[in-house]
Formats: C-alpha cells, structure tokens, sequence
C-alpha cells in the first residue's frame, strides 16, 4: 500500500527524520511525505506519530499502485 | 551515589503513596496528582463552565491535539470549583491491560482519600479483571452519599483498548449518581459515545473548544509581561491557530528576543510547521548546556536533577532544570524534585536528538538504566535497558532483585513477558537463559524451558555471594516447576531443597518483597507431590503456600494450592472439609479478580464430586459446567482425568452407564502430559470404570478391572475393590480387603460410610441379617450429617427395603428415604429438593444479586439482558445459576424463596 499524506506547513528536515520511512518534498505551506506502508497496524501508528508531533493532517490518501 | 538514593525515595513520596502496585512498580505519586498549574495559565471561564456543566452528567470528554492545554484546563477547574472529592489517574500505555488499569484506577481512589471497601478486591492478572470486581465496585460508588470525579488523563495511551473502554462503561453505568468520568485525550474513547450524546449525558470539550480565542492570546501574553495591541493579539491567534503549545512557544521566543512586541506582531510562521518551527527558535536561544540537557532528557519520561546529570555527564542539572521550570519553558515539576517535560516537546527534542547526535539514544538509555538500577527502581530501568539493547544488564538486575517469579504470575507477567521477548538471542550467561527458561515455561513449553534452564546451570558463578545465590534461587525455583510439570516428586523435592538453600544465602528482607517466590514454589512443590500420591506430605506443603502473605502476585498460587487442599480432604472423603477449602479457592480468585477462564477449574470439580455424593445432580452438572469453562484440562492431567470421571460418575447416575463406559475407555486410551505416570490417578480411572460396569449390572467385569491391577494407592481403591467384590458374590474375600483400610482417624465420612455400607452388604449375604442392621445404623449416623445419599443409593435394593421394614429408622433418616423411594433419578419432588436446600443456601454472587432483583421487578430475561448490558444467554445461565442455588424451578419460586431467605 502506497499512500501519501499532507502536513500543514513545512516541516524542518530535522522532522521529517522522524519518518524515516517515507520520502518527502514541500510546497507552499505545505510537507507531502508519502512511501510504502506496510499493514494497518503501521498506518494507525502513522497517525500516532504525526499526532504525538503536534503536526495536523490535511489529506491522507492512499497511491494507486504502479502497473 | 548517597544523595542520590536518598533523593530518589523522596521522588515518591511519603511512604503511604510509595505503596507498591501488585504490578511490582512503585506507583509514581506524579501519576496520580493533579498536575501544578503554572502562575501564567490563564483561567477561560467558558471552558470552567463546561467542565462544571459537565460534572452534571456522567461524562465528560476534553478532546483536542497535543499541546492544546486540556490537562492544565482540568487540573485548573478542579483547583477553582473544587468539584467534590477527585481521583486523577493519568494513565500509561502498559494500562491497556484491564487488570493493570483498574489497579491503578483503585489506587488514585485510595491516594486521593477515597477510602475503598476492603471487600471489593484488586486484580491479580494484568491481561483481564473479573467482571464481579467491577459490579462491587460500581454498586460502591452507587450506594455512596457522595460523588467521585474520575479524571483520567492522557487516554488516548489506552484508546485501542476494547476492553478498558468495556469496564469503564459498565461502571458508569452501574455507579449512577456516584460516578462522574472526566476523560482526556487526544482521541475518542471507544465508550459509545453516540448514546450519551442522544441522552444528553455527555459534556463535550473538543478541539475549537480549547483553541485559544484573540481575547484570550492578548490575556495569555499580558501573563508573560509582553502586552500586545488587540490587533496582534487577532494575528498571533490566526497564525497560531489558537493553539495552546504554539502560543506558548511563540510567547518564550519573544520574551527572548530583542523586541518583543514586534516579534509577536511580525511573528509569521511562514511557511513552517509551528512546533517544528518555534521549537527550533526557542530551543537557539537557551544557553548550549540547557539545550543539551533537553536533548539528552528527552529519552525519559520523567527526570531528576541527578539522574540528568548522568546523562551530561555535567552537574549542572539542578539549576538549568529550576530555570527552566521558572520560564515556564517545557519542564514542570511534578514533586519531590522530579520533572517531566511536555510530552509533544519531549516527542520533537528525541527527533532533534536524533539529528544531532546519530547513535547517541542507546548510550543514553544504558546510562538511564543504570542510574535508575542504583535507585532501586526495577520496573523503571528494564525498559530502557531493553532500549539500549543492553540485555545482559536487563536480564542480571532482574534475577539478581529476585524478580523471577513476576515473569510467571502476577500483574507485571504481561508486560515483563512482552519486554523479554525482544531479547537478543546473542544474549549470553545464566540470567538471559533463566529468563528465557521462566518465559518457556511460562507459555507452557517445557522442552524448551528446561533446555535453557540446563544451559544456565552450566554456567552458575560460583560463591557464595548474593547475586550466586540469586541466580541459584531463581535457577532453583524454575526447576520446582519443571518438576512438576514432568509429575516427578522426587526432582520437585531435591529442588526445593536447592530453593531453601539458596534462600539461606540471601537476606530475609530482600525475600521478604517477594512473597510469589515462596508461594509458587510450594505450590509447584505441593502438585508433584499429589501427582505422585504423597498425600500427607502435599497437604503440609500446600497448607504451608496458603499460608503466605495474601496479595496479587500471590493470589494465583494460593488459589492453585487451596484447590489441590480441597482435592486432598475430597480424596480422603471429608466433604465437608473438601467443601470448604474449594470455596476459600474460589473466593481467592474472585477477590483478585482472577477470570473464571484463569482459574484452575479444580476447585469447581471437588464441588461437584461432592455433590454427586450428596446425589445433588443438578448442583454437580452446574459446577462441571463451570470447570469445562476453564482452560486448565489441557495442562494439568489431574483436572483433566477428574474431569471425565465425574462425567461418567454422573452418567452412571442418570442411569447412562454404556455413555459412561464409552467416555472412560477414551480416557484411558489418552496420553497424560505428565512423564512420570501417577499411581492414584490411574487407579482413580479403574474405579470409575468399575463403578460403571457395576452400574451396567456387570460385577464381573467390575473385579476384573481390579485384578488387572493389583494393590491400591488410596484408601478409596480398596473400599471400591470390595464394593465390586460383595457385587460380585465374593463377600469373604470383601470382608478381608476392607481390614486393610486406615484407622477411622485418618478417613472421613465419606469412606466410612462406603465401607461400613460395604461390610453390611458383606455379612448379610453371608446370613448375619442382624449384624447388617447394625452396622447400615452406622453408616447412616455417619452419612447424616453430610447428607451423603449416593451410597445408599447404590447399595441395592436391600438398603430400601430395610428402612420400608423399619418406619421409626425411616423417619429418623428422611433426608434419605425421599431420595430412596423415588425411581428413577430425575423425579425428585420440589418438596425434597426445598429440604435439601434449606439448611444452607449456596450465597449469590453479585450479578446474579442483579439479576434476582431485576427478576423480582418482573423483569422479562430480554429486559434483564438490555438492562445489564449483557447478553440474553448469559442472563439466562445466571437464571440456571439462581434457581438451582435458592432450589427453585420458576421464576415466582426463586422470587419467593429469596424473600423468605432475606435476599431480597
């Protein structure tokens, strides 16, 4: 599962070491971090991460995958 | 090194809150205080209104992100409205465990000055609570004059976990006016919430609630010394998004800038995430020490001044940490000189950590391990030993504080087990392997357990100091169990032996923490010992494991061994004392909140065997039903082999002997887990397929059974031998096996009516009618006070012709002749059954209390069922549950009987 998901703001790249899993570029206000997840249990822990990291979520959204 | 232990014990405060947890974690008064507000928090009214508002109602829900002030929003109202008496629990992720939960719910009771009734219990398992716990619980609070506020704080660590929500909601339900919870987190609970919304019993505080509006940023501002136009104060708010964390971040740097004023007006997170952001700014503008010390803390969860200093390297700590604390700039104190930083900065400074100094983390967490080790605090250290993936550390301080036995019993087995298993396997030496056999075996997997156990006895150190003796005592205290395991008495005995020696080594104080060790071992002891059918010898040593200190970590072995008490006395038929030690067996786990899935099911058995001796069939199907709910048969062969034989022994009475006959040849062709094969339990079997092929009407066949296999292990094989014996026509050869029972002192009534009725049967075929009379007198005197039927039952039709002959002997013995008269089995009379049950009703248990109640309101089982949250079948088996105990068949009887009884 690809999935790709946006930040408010952008993130420092000091934070986005804390993804360590997912590749990242930012636009204009924004961070879109977005990589391979593994299962739901890795996604809910996602969630968690961005949480406990006082980052706010504007789209979770998951890749269509390559042919 | 002094200083240092001296200020950790003051960390937890005086010695009423250092209680220590069935967890075996000394509880961090910090986890069960209202957190201090700080001088410069700025009281909302709106959101104190909501939180008073909402002390109405059952629930109330503060939701929002981190760093969005709802812990400080609580802890303020509380300290402002003083909303009664409050209990605060800030919860921890390990709480997941239902039985850890409600531990540590029970305890910020107790630390707030809630003084809980003794009878409700505490947990003893970590994984799950009994549900009768919580109803005594619930029905507490409920019957109180007064209300509880419940806070608990950081939810979101427990958010997954079904099952706590599950409690949580029973209480609240069951607590009515005494209860209102107060939750804080950053999700939704899994309460349903949608219910209490529809009732209007649910005040919600959520995300735009706690965002901060520009009044309130010009107010929070004005509170650090840095006034701010109405016009900065709207742009700040924008910028910030009214949240808390970002505004208080964005206030530090300005205090630290030049120009305060007009940082705050220019202040433009630009194009940054605001934590991210500010925290970089306001972490450049502190000195080089502090920020180092905020990135090498950041690994704790909470810190002390020396233990910062262990991990600087520096002694600066104690000043940098006050400074800090004065700034109002991410530490708070939390007593005692602990601190704690804020959970979202600690989260964001392990990542800077992390940047700036690659590698660093496991350093420090070997450091923090061995700090926290030197204070005393186990429970603290292992995990960060574990982090720094120092397991050798990890597992040597565990052996060595003698902590082996919470890997196998008590509140912290889950979470020790959970931290074990991410041992390394290069990790070498005795203590990984001795953790590694308790974990084995723990999970039942003897193999493997004993082959590690083996690897750590080749490499015990020598000497004769206290941590040799550690590791022989832990070393010798697997063994026990593994012995027993293996059903050998002998290895069980020689390494209780090596325990008690290994014990001399060691001083009483450091044994005296850890009851478990005693009880497990006796326990373990006491079970190998019954397996190899030294009776005498099991019943001292397992009075000796009941008699160790009562507790959690305990209530496990003591259950186990007053079960085995209750197996013993049935054993040498005392059904009284049988009875009794099976209830205290039962109460045991009840109390600690052991599951019925958790018990040993072997209590259940005994009652059961008993009450099929009292010709009670329906009682005796109840408590087999209730040990089937257990899952100890596939472990323990005893409850296993006990298990079938009462089935077909109930078959047998219900007039099913070929049933019978067919379940016990299954058995018999089972492979018992034990290695070492146990005299008594094999002949326990031959009796009971004796006993059914005399029920068949097949004596022959009966005696053969017993001339397979000569000689008796227990005194109940002989009496057997000559009942077959007599049945069979040979009452001369019966006559001489019963000359070779014990004295009357070493059996109970049981078998003394068995061989009475035995020696009667004998001498009246033998034509001494006389001498039969006198000695059925006997054994009815004897079986009278216990109501002991089956005996009579099964001796014939003589027995029932005597007392038609003898009607003063009839009258004398009516709780008998109803049972005689009637046949077949199942036909007894509401009369006799009433007569039977009056002398000593069996006590309900708190739900089937509920139920009765609702029952006698007129309640249909659907309405039960809706009302109690549970489901129509469980009410249903509640129903089974009372009937049988009040004697009733109906709804009206039961409803009746328990007025007459006071129950209602």
């Amino acid at each position: 599962m690809r999935y790709e998901i946006r930040v408010d703001g952008q993130m420092s790249d000091e934070l986005t070491t804390a993804f360590p899993e997912l590749d990242s570029f930012v636009v204009p206000r924004q961070t879109v971090l977005y990589g391979q997840v593994k299962d739901d249990s890795h996604l809910y822990g996602l969630l968690v991460r961005f949480q406990s990291l006082g980052l706010r979520i504007l789209e979770f959204r998951r890749l269509p995958e390559p042919e | 090194m002094g200083v240092m232990s001296h200020s950790v014990k003051e960390g937890h405060g005086d010695p009423s809150e250092t209680a220590v947890t069935p967890d075996g974690d000394p509880v961090l008064a910090a986890r069960l205080t209202v957190p201090t507000v700080p001088g410069t928090f700025v009281r909302r009214e709106r959101l104190v209104e909501q939180l008073t508002e909402g002390a109405r109602s059952p629930l109330t829900l503060v939701n929002g992100p981190a760093g969005a002030g709802k812990t400080l929003l609580v802890a303020d109202w509380i300290r402002a409205r003083e909303p009664g008496e409050v209990a605060w629990l800030t919860v921890e992720p390990e709480d997941c465990a239902p039985g850890v939960f409600w531990t540590y719910v029970l305890h910020a009771f107790g630390h707030h000055g809630i003084a809980l009734p003794g009878n409700i219990g505490s947990p003893a398992r970590p994984g799950e609570v009994d549900h009768s716990l919580l109803a005594r619980l619930a029905a507490w609070l409920n019957g109180r004059d007064s209300r509880v506020v419940l806070v608990l704080d950081e939810f979101d660590r427990v958010a997954g976990c079904a099952e706590v929500a599950e409690g949580l909601q029973f209480v609240l339900r069951h607590a009515g006016e005494g209860l209102r919870l107060v939750i804080v987190s950053r999700t939704e609970p899994l309460l349903p919430l949608h219910r209490y919304r529809a009732a209007g019993e649910l005040v919600d505080i959520r995300a735009d609630d706690l965002a901060f509006g520009a009044e309130e940023t010009a107010a929070l501002v004005d509170r650090h010394g840095l006034p701010l136009s109405a016009d900065g104060a709207r742009v700040l708010t924008e910028r910030t998004g009214g949240w808390a964390a970002g505004l208080r971040l964005c206030t530090l740097a300005a205090q630290r800038a030049g120009d305060p004023e007009s940082f705050l007006k220019e202040f433009e997170p630009g194009h940054s995430t605001v934590a991210d952001f500010l925290l970089g700014e306001v972490l450049r503008v502190h000195p080089a020490e502090t920020q180092d010390l905020l990135l090498r803390t950041s690994i704790l969860e909470e810190t002390h001044p020396d233990l910062a200093n262990a991990l600087t390297g520096r002694d600066d700590a104690e000043p940098i940490l006050e400074e800090l604390q004065r700034a109002n700039a991410f530490v708070e104190p939390i007593g005692h000189s602990w601190y704690r930083l804020h959970p979202l900065f600690a989260e964001i400074l392990r990542v800077h950590l992390g940047v700036r100094h690659p590698g660093l983390a496991p350093e420090l967490h070997r450091t923090a391990a061995r700090w926290l080790i030197r204070a005393g605090l186990l429970d603290e250290a292992l995990p960060h030993a574990a982090d720094a993936g120092d397991w050798e550390l990890a597992a040597a301080e565990f052996i060595d504080q003698l902590a082996i036995g919470r890997l196998l019993t008590g509140l912290a087995a889950e979470r020790l087990d959970g931290l074990f298993a991410r041992m390394a396997p290069e990790a070498s030496g005795p203590a990984p392997d001795l953790v590694r056999a308790a974990r084995e075996l723990a999970h039942h997997d003897v193999d493997r357990g004993v082959a590690y156990l083996r690897r750590a006895e080749e490499n015990l150190p020598g000497g004769d100091g206290g941590d040799a003796a550690a590791v022989r005592l832990s070393c010798a205290v697997l063994r026990v169990l593994a012995a027993r395991v293996a059903g050998s008495a002998d290895m069980a005995e020689t390494a209780a032996r090596a325990v008690a020696q290994a014990e001399r080594a060691l001083p009483a104080d450091r044994l005296e923490r850890c009851p478990e060790l005693t009880a497990l071992t006796l326990t373990d002891l006491g079970s190998a010992q019954l397996w190899a059918g030294r009776f005498d010898a099991a019943r001292a040593t397992l009075s000796d494991a009941v008699r160790t200190a009562q507790g959690p970590s305990t209530a496990f072995p003591r259950h186990e061994a007053l079960s085995r008490l209750a197996l013993i006395d049935f054993l040498y038929g005392h059904p009284g004392r049988a009875e009794s030690h099976a209830r205290g067996a039962i109460a045991e786990a009840e109390h600690s909140g052991l599951p019925v899935s958790d018990g040993t099911g072997m209590a259940r058995l005994v009652l059961a065997a008993v009450a099929i001796d009292r010709d009670d069939l329906a009682a005796a199907r109840d408590h087999l039903d209730q040990a089937a709910a257990t899952t100890t048969a596939a472990r323990d062969p005893i409850v296993a082999v006990e298990q079938a034989i009462l089935r077909s022994r109930l078959l047998c009475a219900r007039g099913d002997s070929g049933a019978a006959l067919l379940a016990l040849d299954e058995l018999a062709e089972q492979r018992l887990v034990s290695a070492e094969p146990s005299p008594w339990v094999s002949e326990r079997i031959a009796m009971a397929t004796a006993a059914a092929q005399l029920a068949d009407g097949d004596p022959r066949a009966a005696v053969k059974v017993f001339e397979e296999r000569p000689g008796h292990s227990c005194p109940e094989g002989l009496v057997a031998e000559a009942w077959a014996r007599v049945a069979a026509g040979e009452s001369e050869r019966a006559l001489r096996i019963l000359d070779g029972l014990p004295g009357p002192g070493n059996r109970g009534p049981v078998l003394e009516v068995w061989g009475l009725l035995t020696r009667a049967q004998a001498v009246d075929t033998l034509g001494d009618s006389s001498a039969a009379e006198s000695l059925l007198l006997k054994a009815l005197t004897a079986a009278r006070p216990h109501h002991l039927r089956r005996p009579f039952l099964e001796a014939g039709p003589w027995v029932r012709q005597l007392l038609r002959d003898r009607p003063a002997l009839a009258r004398e013995h009516a709780w008998l002749t109803g049972t005689l008269s009637r046949r077949p089995v199942d036909g007894r009379s509401r009369e006799e059954r009433e007569e039977y049950a009056s002398p000593r009703p069996e006590p309900l248990s708190a739900r089937e209390g509920d139920v009765l109640e609702r029952l006698a309101q007129l309640m249909s089982t659907e309405e039960i069922a809706a009302d109690l949250h549970l489901s129509v079948n469980t009410v249903k088996t509640h129903l089974k549950s009372i009937y049988r105990k009040l004697a009733a068949t109906r709804r009206g009887e039961a409803v009746r009987r328990a007025r007459e009884l006071g129950l209602l």
